[in-house]
């Protein structure tokens, strides 16, 4: 029953398709902006088909789900931050914007853990959405704190040291202003503004002006779905490629990381919400994904001392496939066990 | 015959990211506009291959006058310290309609 034949779906499959294209440097390449078209898509469809389900929501389980995820999106990136320093090889910087990436979520990994569930048959909760909605900000809020934080202790050490011959930046006089614009990104944030907007239009719309909406949220979904993972797939194999840069420490990071989301995940999602087996599954995921899309650029932007080149190798070349072939059967297990 | 008047044109190559950055500093020092084009390609940051949000890059032109140009580059050189990755180059071009280049964008 856990087998890995409950892989055999295409979105799964068109996930490797998209891998081995890229490995086998076939010439084939999508338009550039497909990616974010397919994004936003995703990102609207989910959110309608969650704000639909909202309407026969318990306000009670809704109010806490948005608490544990807010408390996640906190913690694990803390988490993460601990881990990476402990290592000794990694620097305060990445490992702020490192951390800031497993404390959010990929739509994409929890996209694929839906349609695994369809296809084993478990039904699940529409709370995990919401949490999927909200988990975004906190995350990237923290990177910005911590890497703030060392950003100004490095300078303060530096002035003591120092004595004329280094010449530093003012930087703690100019991070006041930086502090409006990036918490503004951070709670504005393309993917945030996107799915919540598009939960609350499928939350109060007439459901007979929904039902016309199906043909283009449900029906191609997974279609659609298929031709993101294939992108993805293809993205995440040119990231492989810059393994060496990365190194042993970090990419067992990008293994274990996952691993202690999803636990955290699994204890939150059945001992403090009371989710089902594909509501914990769903938690687990949230927990154990990195995000890919949104919270690079905004890293980019905030923590530019960081090298992309770790943050995402490790998000999009180790931890989504890693997800996505093993982690999404290996949580479901969990779940199962623990809710029996 | 057409007046042509010497100008700077500064090109920067940069993470889109960058870009509400750039266009407030071009503001604050009073250029009369700016240009950008989608860019790709690979350098210091890796490939930017333009397929995702953060790896798809701008080339950012402005057309100014020799006297802002020490202002606008001590703001890139900024970016630069704080760990950005630009680059950036000025090449002087001679502009026909050279009224329009006075006026700071409203």
């Amino acid at each position: 029953m856990f087998g890995l034949t409950n892989l055999l779906i295409p979105a799964v499959l068109f996930f490797a398709l998209g891998f081995l294209t890229r490995a086998i440097k076939s010439d084939l390449r999508l338009p550039q902006d497909m990616a974010k078209m397919l994004s936003i898509y995703l990102l609207m469809a989910i959110g309608l088909h969650g704000g639909y389900e909202l309407g026969k929501a318990e306000l009670v389980t809704a109010f806490n789900s948005v608490l544990w995820a807010v408390i996640l999106g906190f913690t694990l990136p803390l988490i993460g931050y601990g881990l990476l320093l402990l290592s000794r090889r990694v620097d305060k910087m990445n490992a702020a914007a490192i951390a800031a990436h497993y404390g959010s979520v990929s739509a994409g990994t929890f996209l694929t853990a839906i349609a695994y569930l369809d296809n084993v048959g478990v039904s699940y909760e529409s709370y995990p959405l919401i949490m999927l909605a909200v988990m975004e900000s906190p995350a990237i809020i923290v990177g910005l704190l911590l890497a703030s934080w060392s950003r100004q202790r490095m300078a303060q050490d530096l002035s003591i040291d120092s004595s004329g011959a280094a010449v530093i930046h003012q930087m703690p006089a100019d991070d006041k202003p930086r502090w409006r614009s990036l918490l503004h990104e951070a709670l504005t944030n393309g993917s945030v503004v996107l799915l919540l907007g598009s939960m609350f239009i499928g939350a109060i719309s007439e459901p007979a002006a929904m039902q016309k909406l199906f043909p283009f949220i449900d029906e191609i979904f997974m279609g659609i779905l298929c031709l993101f993972l294939f992108e993805m797939g293809m993205e995440a194999a040119r990231r492989i490629g810059e393994f060496r840069k990365v190194g042993p420490v970090l990419i067992i990071f990008g293994l274990i990381m996952p691993l202690i989301g999803a636990a955290i995940g699994i204890a939150v999602g059945h001992w403090v919400l009371g989710f089902g087996v594909g509501g914990i599954t769903l938690v687990a995921v949230l927990g154990a994904s990195a995000s890919y899309i949104a919270v690079p650029p905004a890293m980019r932007l905030a923590v530019p001392e960081a090298n992309p080149s770790f943050y995402l190798t490790l998000a999009l070349g180790v931890t989504f496939p890693f997800n996505v072939v093993f982690g999404i059967p290996l949580y479901h297990y969990l779940a199962e066990l623990v809710a029996a | 015959m057409h007046r042509l008047i010497p100008e700077k044109l500064v090109t920067i190559i940069t993470n889109d990211v960058l870009e509400h950055q750039l266009i407030k500093s071009v503001r604050k020092n009073g250029a009369s506009g700016y240009t950008i084009v989608h860019a790709r390609g690979a350098g210091s940051s890796g490939e930017q291959s333009g397929m995702l949000n953060i790896d798809t890059n701008i080339k950012f032109h402005v057309i100014l006058p020799q006297e802002r140009l020490t202002q606008l580059l001590d703001d890139l050189d900024y970016l630069i310290h704080k760990g950005h990755h630009l680059t950036v180059y000025v090449s002087d071009v001679s502009v026909l309609d050279a009224d329009k280049f006075k006026k700071p964008m409203t």
